[in-house]
């Protein structure tokens, strides 16, 4: 099986493709079409064990809200993003994203406890939204654009997941 | 002693109890709200009962609720933990009524010791340094001058009215002082139009050192040394420490009798910790009485050998301390860090969420009370407190050399937490040397960020094979864990290992 993978990390980002090779009992592993002296073994079902020329490394996995997948080995954090050309989710991520029409999201789980801009209203980017509550503390959501606020899919007091859409801001 | 106990609490704090009771052959209750129902403390505990809805108010603050548990399980004591109702006097009264022991002080000298007025009367009376100065205003500026000559300068002016740091000069010195004394006052008059000001003590750096002590329903009441708390966000202790650094032998005799005498002037009973500010000179100033078991008794627990919980437990029972205080001094050192479920990176948002994996820290020297496990969902509902990570070991390096070695190997996917900021904290030369002081950290924090050491060689290339072969074990839709996934990577050992062989010399 071949992979092409985006890495983002300390280095910044990287395109690499990765190929898992099995024929009968043998296995093998090439990265950018390069063997390598590798072995990678599923510790726990979000844990990998990986030795590479006797150098040995664990990550620990989870997969993000966005589809990417994150990795920690120690002190260190990668996102990585499987480049499917067949798939349509990973097109999102680009530059040009403060035009058109923003969702705005929940950056965690918590209780709207305030609701400050109407639908219909004119914002300025940076300019609150709403308010949610999680943990003890109030976060403040800002609109990442100027422009207005088309819809509002919560109401006061309603419990929101991370990840889900409160306000539409055109 | 006690049959069962009632734990009024949640999180690590009521994990903490749960085992010290389980420890002395107690029967445990616990209690819980609607989001707690898998919590740990709920699945440790010998009963549990529902009390309420996710809101604090309406289930772990509701002292009703909780005397109905006690009295319908029978529980013959109840422990507060810390937070919620530890330091509400009507919770003491309340167990007093329904004829339950509270495990901590009276209702009485909760209220003589807890506020911060009514502990630096206290203070006062029991001959506790408190911060020089005076709240009543001083009109003459050569009366006030030949006060500050008597505390000692720097010292501080502060308008009446004031606030917001309007009317407020730091002195450094002698000569300073007329013309500081004219803007302050001249500063207070346009911002308030109250010219009055009065003269406080100005305190450079301090520290937060706290003292616990014990004290039984006989009359003895002891100390149990420092703990050194300086390292501070925002006011919120993250990193504490004991014995501290800059105490000596002397002044902990000092600061101990200073703190015992606060204890019998207020009649307390059982643990509670006396907090002090330290100034460069070593002086030491009365800040307030914690008149409940602290987040981090067990940095205490570990230089002393001594089981904080169980001897509250002990003391609300009517035993005598077993001890004098000549025969407790420090041995050895331990250090505690706070991880919070909070992403130090995105301005310390806090993270709930599902704990998705999770590798907690073993070995020599290392112990974690916490009260969260895999596959646990953190409630977003309560204080972001998951684990407290101590180590301790012969000397202070060791103790850090521990923790560092420990926060490498403790790993928590799916929610973000803190343990980015401890391994800064414990690489700053100046934490190494023990230069801290309460504005320590949020000084650090403001600082550009240190260069994060770069990663071994190969970590990038070893991380896209992980990725490679975590993302095929889960579109091949195989449980993960089960046979079948198992048997891909075992091919992929054998592989690697034929490869090793080949490249042996």
């Amino acid at each position: 099986m071949k992979f092409e993978i985006q890495l983002t990390g300390a280095k910044g980002k990287r395109k690499h493709v990765v190929e898992l090779k099995r024929t009968g009992d043998v296995s093998a592993v090439f990265l950018d079409r390069q063997a390598l002296d590798a072995d990678a073994v599923q510790i726990a079902p979000n844990v990998v064990s990986v030795m590479l020329g006797g150098q040995s490394f664990e990550f620990h996995i989870s997969r993000s809200t966005d589809g990417t997948m994150k990795l920690r080995c120690g002190a260190h954090e990668y996102i990585a993003d499987i480049i499917d050309p067949r798939a349509w989710r990973g097109r999102k991520h680009g530059a040009v994203e403060v035009e058109g029409r923003q969702e705005i999201l929940a950056p965690m789980p918590g209780k709207v406890v305030r609701v400050l801009a109407k639908v219909g209203d004119s914002v300025e980017a940076g300019q609150g939204l709403l308010v949610v509550e999680a943990m003890k503390m109030q976060n403040e959501i800002r609109s990442p654009k100027s422009g207005k606020v088309e819809r509002l899919l919560v109401k006061e007091g309603q419990n929101v997941n991370a990840g889900e859409v409160l306000a539409w801001v055109e | 002693m006690f049959k069962k106990i009632l734990i009024a609490n949640r999180g690590e704090i009521a994990v903490r109890i749960l085992r010290a009771c389980r420890e002395l052959g107690i029967q445990t209750v616990s209690v819980y709200s609607e989001v707690d129902r898998t919590s740990l403390h709920v699945r440790l505990a010998d009963e549990a009962y529902l009390i309420g809805p996710a809101a604090s108010r309406e289930s772990y603050l509701r002292i009703d609720k909780l005397m109905d548990v006690a009295k319908k399980s029978g529980c013959d004591a109840l422990h507060p933990g810390y937070g919620f109702l530890a330091e509400n006097a009507a919770l003491p009264r309340a167990c007093v009524d329904a004829g339950i022991t509270f495990i901590g002080p009276s209702a009485e000298a909760m209220e003589a010791m807890g506020s911060k007025t009514a502990g630096k009367q206290l203070a006062r009376r029991a001959e506790v340094p408190t911060v020089p100065g005076t709240s009543d205003p001083i009109e003459n500026p050569e009366e006030a001058q030949a006060l500050a000559q008597n505390m000692g300068y720097p010292v501080l002016l502060k308008a009446i009215a004031g606030g917001g740091g309007k009317g407020m000069r730091v002195v450094p010195n002698d000569a300073a002082f007329a013309s500081a004394w004219r803007d302050a006052a001249s500063e207070a008059l346009n911002a308030f139009g109250d010219q009055r000001v009065f003269v406080e003590k100005y305190l450079i750096g301090p520290r937060h050192i706290e003292i616990q002590i014990l004290a039984d329903a006989h009359g003895r009441c002891v100390s149990l040394g420092e703990r050194e708390c300086s390292v501070q966000r925002r006011h919120q202790k993250v990193v504490e420490e004991a014995p501290s650094p800059v105490v000596t032998p002397e002044l902990r005799r000092k600061m101990g009798d200073a703190a015992v005498r606060l204890g019998r002037a207020g009649g307390y009973v059982n643990a509670g910790t006396v907090e002090f500010l330290v100034d460069a000179n070593l002086n030491f100033y009365f800040l307030e009485v914690n008149t409940r078991l602290q987040v981090e008794h067990p940095v205490t627990e570990q230089v002393t050998g001594l089981d904080l919980v169980k001897l509250q437990i002990a003391i609300a029972a009517d035993h005598r301390l077993p001890f004098a205080w000549e025969t407790i001094t420090p041995r050895g050192h331990a250090m505690e860090v706070r991880l919070y479920a909070e992403d130090p990176d995105n301005n310390f948002f806090p993270s709930p969420g599902k704990i998705i994996s999770r590798h907690a820290p073993t070995g020599p020297g290392i112990r974690l009370d916490e009260g969260v496990y895999e596959g646990w969902t953190v409630p977003m509902d309560y204080d972001p407190l998951l684990s407290k990570l101590i180590a301790w070991g012969n000397s202070r390096e060791e103790t850090i050399a521990r923790l560092r070695r420990a926060l490498d190997e403790y790993t928590i996917m799916g929610i973000r937490t803190n343990v980015g900021l401890f391994r800064r904290i414990l690489a700053e030369p100046e934490f190494l040397r023990g230069e801290i002081h309460t504005k320590w950290l949020d000084e650090v924090l403001a600082r550009p960020r240190p260069p994060v050491e770069p990663p071994r060689p190969g970590t990038e290339e070893a991380a896209l094979i992980a990725t490679a072969l975590w993302h095929s074990a889960q579109s091949n839709n195989s449980p993960p864990g089960s046979a079948d996934s198992q048997a891909t990577p075992a091919r992929w050992k054998m592989e690697g290992r034929r490869q090793q062989m080949d490249h042996m010399p």
